[in-house]
């Protein structure tokens, strides 16, 4: 498999919280990598650092071998492109609109081409709108194309945020609890799209509190706390070791028979 | 027939500056209020030009629009860098210190200002034929405001509005949009100086003043901030009502106070009743 992200010793502190505390780690085309841990184990930081909202201390990153610095906005350029936990949609906006701001090259950020409608603009926006259609058909969502998206049904919602980072077609997607308050059906799509997505190619990093969502999809999970990666391994053992679970859930005893 | 025409041109300036004005804080969200000092910058440039050398005209106004532009483009890459509501303090000591300037050099007449503008066009038809330049300037103005913001780069604005680390997350430039945006605006704030410079031929810095700033944030918010017809409609209520309240043949000492109360209570109002403006969404409280 191919390597498409690297972290190498990144360190991350505000005043005296230690957010990341000299992470290596490398995530291949093709791998779902689950990263869990604790409230407050550095988990969304690790994928700040990476998005680019905040900046390492020290520590170098490397996309498919090269650098990754710089603002966020150069970064999603490049291939990294995030999802948020509180999924942060457009609110004012249509499902397809907020998906077709998301592409990686956007000819219409010029004010000038925009207002000319260029035909480069036109084919551009044509096929952004072909890709996002195809995108919503994959989820069911064809019908919410042009619904406000904050009039859509919470689990849909998360959707969409899915499939407007997917706009972006990098190579690194990193989804931050993709499936907090999603149920049912939405669920089985949530895994379809992550699987399928994975399967063409791209290498995803999950952040997620639920560990059968975790099992179902991943391979491999790291094990974050305090800032730390303690461990990398499979899901099974990761959720055998009882050093970790204590730290996860605090006592042992409470669930030991879990 | 000239007070109508001034009228109009009044009107059309106002409605370049209101629209304008309106790209950059209603649909950029960019807090500025130094709206007037570009449109001061406008006037200036081009009257001097017109003043000093033997340029054509629309040469002095083009050179006018672009030292505001360039002006606007100085400030904004120097200022929307920094996080938070810098530039709402910048863009107010920029038009302070940029008007205690225009107050105290010789060569921009000081506080009494530039009255020896060169004609441009005589005759009788002069009125009429500056307004319909005025008229296709308006058009333009608001029709490239208008196709901008209803196209993808309009999207991408409102994409940015609604939640700037998102946008900035999907590979959206933020500072480039804001410069854009920010410079657009000022640019057509300096041709609405380049027309007044010309037209009325005489220009002060008190018209360029903080009391200025307020009265386009008025026709912007009046209208319906962030709305395509909103600022033409403020600007078009806020230059014809105290023309009119003129033909009420009041004694020139209470015509002041009374246009300044009228304002005042306007604003109070719609900020009670039509928090969107005239033209804007009709419930009150704030948009999400």
């Amino acid at each position: 498999m191919s390597e498409i992200l690297r972290l190498e010793n990144l360190c991350k502190q505000f005043g005296g919280i230690v957010v990341a505390d000299d992470i290596s780690l490398t995530l291949s085309a093709g791998e779902i990598l689950g990263l869990i841990g604790p409230n407050g184990a550095g988990k969304t930081s690790l994928f700040n650092l990476v998005s680019g909202v905040v900046q390492p201390d020290s520590g170098r990153i490397f996309l498919q071998g090269q650098p990754l610095e710089g603002p966020l906005h150069r970064r999603a350029r490049a291939g990294v492109v995030r999802t948020w936990q509180h999924m942060r949609l457009f609110r004012s906006m249509t499902v397809l609109e907020n998906m077709l701001v998301a592409t990686r090259e956007y000819p219409g950020e010029s004010m000038l081409r925009s207002m000319f409608a260029t035909a480069s603009v036109r084919r551009a926006e044509a096929e952004a709108r072909g890709r996002a259609m195809d995108l919503l058909a994959r989820m069911g969502l064809t019908q919410a194309a042009d619904s406000i998206v904050v009039d859509l049904p919470f689990g849909q919602q998360k959707l969409i945020g899915l499939a407007r980072a997917l706009m972006n077609d990098g190579r690194c997607l990193l989804l931050d609890e993709p499936m907090a308050g999603v149920e049912g059906s939405n669920y089985e799509t949530m895994q379809r799209i992550v699987r399928d997505e994975a399967a063409a190619g791209r290498a995803v990093c999950v952040v997620e509190h639920n560990v059968s969502f975790i099992k179902d999809l991943c391979t491999h999970a790291v094990f974050m706390a305090q800032g730390k990666i303690l461990q990398r391994g499979s899901v099974d053992e990761l959720t055998r070791s009882r050093e970790l679970t204590e730290l996860y859930f605090g006592t042992v005893e409470d669930h030991a028979d879990a | 027939m000239e007070y109508l025409a001034n009228a109009g041109m009044l009107i059309g300036i106002y409605i370049i500056l209101a629209a304008s004005y309106n790209l950059i804080i209603g649909y950029g969200g960019l807090n500025t209020i130094a709206h007037p000092i570009f449109f001061a910058l406008g006037a200036y440039t081009a009257a001097l030009l017109g003043i000093g050398t033997t340029l054509p005209s629309v040469v002095c106004v083009l050179a006018g629009i672009g030292v505001a532009v360039v002006a606007s483009v100085a400030l904004a890459v120097t200022t929307l860098r920094i996080e938070g509501d810098y530039l709402l303090i910048a863009s107010l000591g920029f038009q302070l210190g940029l008007l205690q300037l225009v107050n105290n050099f010789e060569f921009t007449g000081g506080p009494s200002g530039l009255s020896n503008i060169p004609v441009t066009i005589t005759g009788p038809g002069r009125g009429w034929l500056y307004l319909l330049i005025c008229a296709v300037l308006v058009v333009v103005v608001v029709w490239l405001i208008w196709r901008a913001m209803a196209g993808p780069f309009g999207r991408a604005v409102r994409a940015m509005r609604d939640d700037e680390l998102a946008c900035a997350a999907l590979g959206r430039s933020l500072i480039t949009m804001k410069i854009v945006i920010f410079a657009f605006g000022c640019g057509a704030a300096g041709l609405a100086g380049g027309l007044y410079a010309y037209y009325f031929q005489y220009i002060s810095p008190e018209q360029f003043n903080v009391a200025q700033s307020a009265t386009i944030l008025t026709m912007v918010v009046l209208g319906g901030i962030g709305t395509t017809w909103g600022p033409l409609i403020g600007a078009f209520v806020l230059v014809a009502l105290p023309q009119a309240i003129t033909f009420m043949q009041l004694p020139s000492s209470l015509v002041g106070p009374l246009q300044g109360i009228i304002f005042t209570v306007l604003v109070i109002l719609f900020l009670f009743v039509r928090p969107h403006g005239l033209v804007g969404r009709r419930e009150a409280g704030v948009a999400h």
